[in-house]
């Protein structure tokens, strides 16, 4: 961090992505629990900063991130993490192999074992036991770098419900 | 506690939780590592658990930050209903832990358990009253297909009586516990007393 003064209030994602206006009653009961959205939001600039120092590459977050939104399904948030993926130039067969879970076929066994870890947590997180540390340990992840991969895939097991609750809170419209 | 529950392999006994990874020592934590941890948790410099995730401390900060406004804010869903939802959420998900933990939450709250054995037996059952009934099924059902999710799911919560404000509260709770057991069930396991 350069800075601690406050910034100006930028885009939050969720508001953003479901459309959730300012001066809608969503909006009002949304921000009501003011800390709940905030520290979200700035979770998700931790998490999706540029450079992490020592740590994962930003390019490996975000397929982390796509593929639990892609998995999940949560379409919207698998849309933006793809979106931002492609500003950074992906191989196509890199993701086809991802969207099929050929995992096995990744030239690079790092990013599959990290996407392997992923998908456990994701869909069965009772079954990321030590072993599957281990594997990470295998591809050469320190201890901060699996710390923060937890930290990260949990978030998002956070933020696609999180999603999916606003985004229904929006279909029902405004209580009666 | 009152009486202790043990149900399929569920408890709502104190347990302790051991990290399988190195833990931050202490003696050599930066002093934005000790800030984080005291204001974490009271007792996170002593928790193989705070001590783990402390390795990032900007992450940790964030996520205690959404923990403690969604688990310990004022008005709303009543705090109870709150670790009603904890427990449902860390017994679908199997975090024996986290289930021990918010099960004993819930009770000095309630100052009841009938629930509690309940969703550790069979939580598709579980609820003594039709709106924890509504809230037991709800949080199995955002926990499990998020997908599904849909406009009906928020009706039936309003027919039991919350209002949108107590909604918001009962997706936050049961969203923050898919974050948190998936931290307590990766990174460590639960330790049991020796009896």
């Amino acid at each position: 961090m350069t800075s601690t003064a406050p910034t100006a209030v930028a885009t939050d994602l969720l508001d953003s992505l479901l459309d959730i206006q300012p001066g809608t009653p969503l909006h009002a009961v949304r921000h009501a629990r003011e800390k709940v959205a905030s520290a979200t939001q700035a979770s998700q600039d931790l998490f999706f900063a540029p450079v992490l120092e020592n740590n994962l590459s930003l390019t490996e977050r975000l397929w982390v991130a796509y593929y639990a939104a892609y998995l999940t399904p949560q379409p919207l948030l698998a849309a933006q993490y793809l979106g931002q993926l492609e500003t950074q130039g992906i191989d196509k067969g890199v993701r086809s192999n991802i969207e099929s879970g050929a995992l096995d076929a990744l030239d690079d066994a790092r990013l599959a074992a990290i996407l392997r870890f992923t998908r456990t947590l994701i869909e069965s997180p009772v079954h990321g036991d030590q072993q599957a540390l281990q594997a990470l340990q295998q591809q050469g992840l320190s201890t901060e770098e699996i710390v923060v991969l937890a930290q990260l895939i949990a978030f998002l097991s956070y933020q696609v419900r999180l999603a999916a609750g606003l985004g229904a809170l929006r279909a029902a419209g405004e209580a009666r | 506690m009152s009486d202790a529950i043990r149900e399929s392999g569920f408890t709502n006994e104190v347990l302790g939780w051991k990290a399988w990874l190195p833990t931050v020592d202490l003696a050599s934590a930066t002093a934005e590592q000790m800030a984080v941890l005291e204001e974490s948790h009271p007792q996170a410099k002593t928790s193989d658990y705070y001590l783990t995730l402390a390795h990032h401390p900007d992450i940790l900060r964030q996520r205690s930050q959404a923990f403690n406004a969604i688990m310990y804010a004022p008005g709303g869903l009543a705090r109870a209903e709150r670790e009603l939802a904890s427990t449902v959420v860390s017994r679908i998900n199997r975090c024996v832990y986290c289930a021990s933990v918010h099960a004993q939450r819930f009770e000095q709250l309630a100052k009841r358990n009938d629930v509690i054995r309940q969703i550790f037996a069979d939580p598709k059952t579980a609820g003594t009253t039709e709106r924890e009934k509504a809230i037991v099924q709800f949080s199995i059902d955002l926990t499990l297909e998020p997908a599904a999710l849909s406009a009906s799911h928020i009706q039936v919560l309003r027919e039991h009586g919350l209002d949108d404000g107590q909604v918001l509260d009962l997706i936050h709770a049961i969203s923050i516990f898919a974050w948190a057991n998936r931290l307590m069930l990766n990174l460590g396991e639960p330790v049991f007393p020796s009896t």
